[in-house]
């Protein structure tokens, strides 16, 4: 499949990124890995006459204690947030998050940026429509679902790996224009609507990702639940974090998240509410895995049932927990 | 409006005319006759574009060639010496890794990469490092078998 003629920008660094966005705003598309944008020109479900491409700048993208966050440059690629001592010593959480996304070559390739801002996905969209599909569906800007016949609304999915762990990590963003800057919560980037699942305008650029300080005592956990077991998006990926006090089994609170199962990551805020002074055990694991589901409904989706997923999100759930709970460092 | 690259590809250097939007993939097959990269899939899912750029396996078929210039591409002509293959390309060989053929450059690729990184790599490393390779044919078995006969191969080389 060939790429369709387009403008290639190739930007000296984010800020003049940032700057060809604001003149070509509405028919720019970023590239950063080209794993996503890709794809999806050569579905034909984008069309960007321009592309920004950021390839060259993840070979000085940084990664740096800065003001007491961990502050990873967007550009970074997948494979250089996994071998970063950094990040294996302050969020191996997200270490482990990155792991799990497509492939070596595709880590190689796919940025840290690049996974927080994936387009959500759903079979029928990401596909060529060229021969079998008579109308547009919603998300391609028609009146109709493939996914549900005769549904009333889209049902893609966000599918990005990391940001579970991120929103666990309680990580911010910064996001840049050609003139100005914001920094938001990460949870703030994301607004729920398959249709338009990122809460950043085309003249924007993600251009930071900042993690505070984790805790002295945490344990962590990342499962992702896919078919093939690799190069897949997950039918369910969860993060979990732990935070305990220095005695090491009393639990002060904790972080759990679930993801590509609905249009954006889902925390898992109720189920959290039963870990504080709590010591951990397996019968809180069980009871926790059973509560998930006030919080997490999934979406039948790439094949996989909601009611299988539903069962499926127990088991990560408590699993992801019991190795969290491994991983809390002892009382010396 | 074609662009001028040069580009570096097996460790020689080549000025080329290339359309923006032309892929790695497209330059190296169409226009140096560097065959061995494939186009399975060309969206990223199969692994048979795959080449080594600075030592580090990507996807030729989601790169744009303007954005290789100052990398070292390797691809699967690069390997050999002549007629000397390397310890890898023999294990495939002798173990009955290749079939079809199709997914071997790919393959050989990234087990070449791992082993560089990871000479002597547990069976889950292996399949971990190649799970973006598919092959129709093998049904992967031999190909693991070859991994770990390279690997022991280059270590009592080594030894």
């Amino acid at each position: 499949m060939r790429l369709p003629r387009f403008q290639p920008l190739q930007p000296k660094s984010i800020e003049e990124a940032a700057e060809f966005l604001g003149k070509y705003g509405g028919v720019a598309e970023i590239m950063a890995g080209g794993t996503d944008l890709f794809p999806r020109i050569k579905y034909g479900v984008a069309s960007p006459e321009v592309v920004i491409t950021l390839r060259k700048l993840s070979r000085e993208s940084q990664i740096a204690i800065q003001d007491g966050f961990l502050s990873i440059d967007s550009v970074t690629t997948l494979s250089q947030v996994i071998r970063s001592e950094l990040v294996r010593e302050h969020a191996p959480l997200l270490a482990d998050a990155a792991l799990a996304v497509g492939s070596h070559q595709i880590r190689n390739m796919g940025t840290l940026g690049g996974n927080l801002c994936l387009e959500s996905r759903c079979t029928y969209y990401n596909q060529s429509h060229a021969f079998q599909f008579v109308e547009p569906c919603f998300k391609r800007g028609g009146e109709i679902c493939y996914h549900v016949p005769k549904g009333k609304r889209c049902w893609a999915v966000f599918a990005g790996d990391t940001v579970p762990a991120l929103m666990c990590l309680g990580a911010e963003v910064e996001i840049k224009t050609a003139t100005d800057s914001r920094r938001v919560s990460i949870d703030q980037l994301y607004t729920g609507n398959p249709l338009r699942p990122l809460a950043i305008s085309p003249t924007e650029i993600v251009s930071k990702i900042l993690l505070p300080k984790p805790s002295a005592r945490t344990g962590w956990a990342f499962a992702k639940f896919s078919l093939r077991g690799g190069l897949e998006f997950a039918g369910l990926s969860v993060a979990v974090l732990l935070e305990m006090m220095d005695d090491g089994l009393t639990c002060t609170g904790g972080r759990m998240v679930v993801g590509s199962v609905s249009s954006q990551p889902l925390r898992a805020k109720k189920a959290e509410k039963a870990l504080p002074g709590k010591q951990l055990s397996n019968d809180l694991f069980y009871e926790i895995a059973e509560m998930i589901s006030e919080d997490v409904k999934p979406f039948s989706h790439h094949g996989y049932s909601a009611s299988y997923l539903k069962k499926c999100l127990k088991i990560q759930v408590k699993d992801a927990l019991t190795l969290a709970s491994q991983r809390v460092p002892q009382s010396p | 409006m074609k662009t001028l690259i040069s580009l570096s590809v097996n460790g020689e250097l080549h000025e080329l005319a290339v359309a923006p939007q032309a892929t790695l993939l497209e330059v190296l097959r169409e226009q140096l006759d560097l065959t061995g990269a494939k186009e399975g899939c060309g969206t990223g899912e199969c692994g048979t574009c795959t080449v080594l750029a600075d030592g580090q396996p990507i996807l030729s078929c989601l790169t744009l060639a303007i954005d290789c210039e100052g990398t070292e591409i390797t691809t699967i002509e690069g390997l050999a010496q002549g007629d000397n293959l390397t310890p890898v390309q023999q294990a495939f060989l002798e173990k009955g890794a290749v079939q079809c053929g199709f997914c071997t450059p790919g393959m050989v690729l990234a087990v070449t990469a791992l082993l560089r990184e990871s000479p002597n790599p547990s069976d889950q490393e292996i399949k971990k490092a190649l799970e973006g390779n598919l092959c129709r044919c093998t049904g992967y078995n031999k190909i693991v078998e070859a991994v770990n006969e390279a690997a022991e191969r280059s270590s009592s080389t080594n030894a």
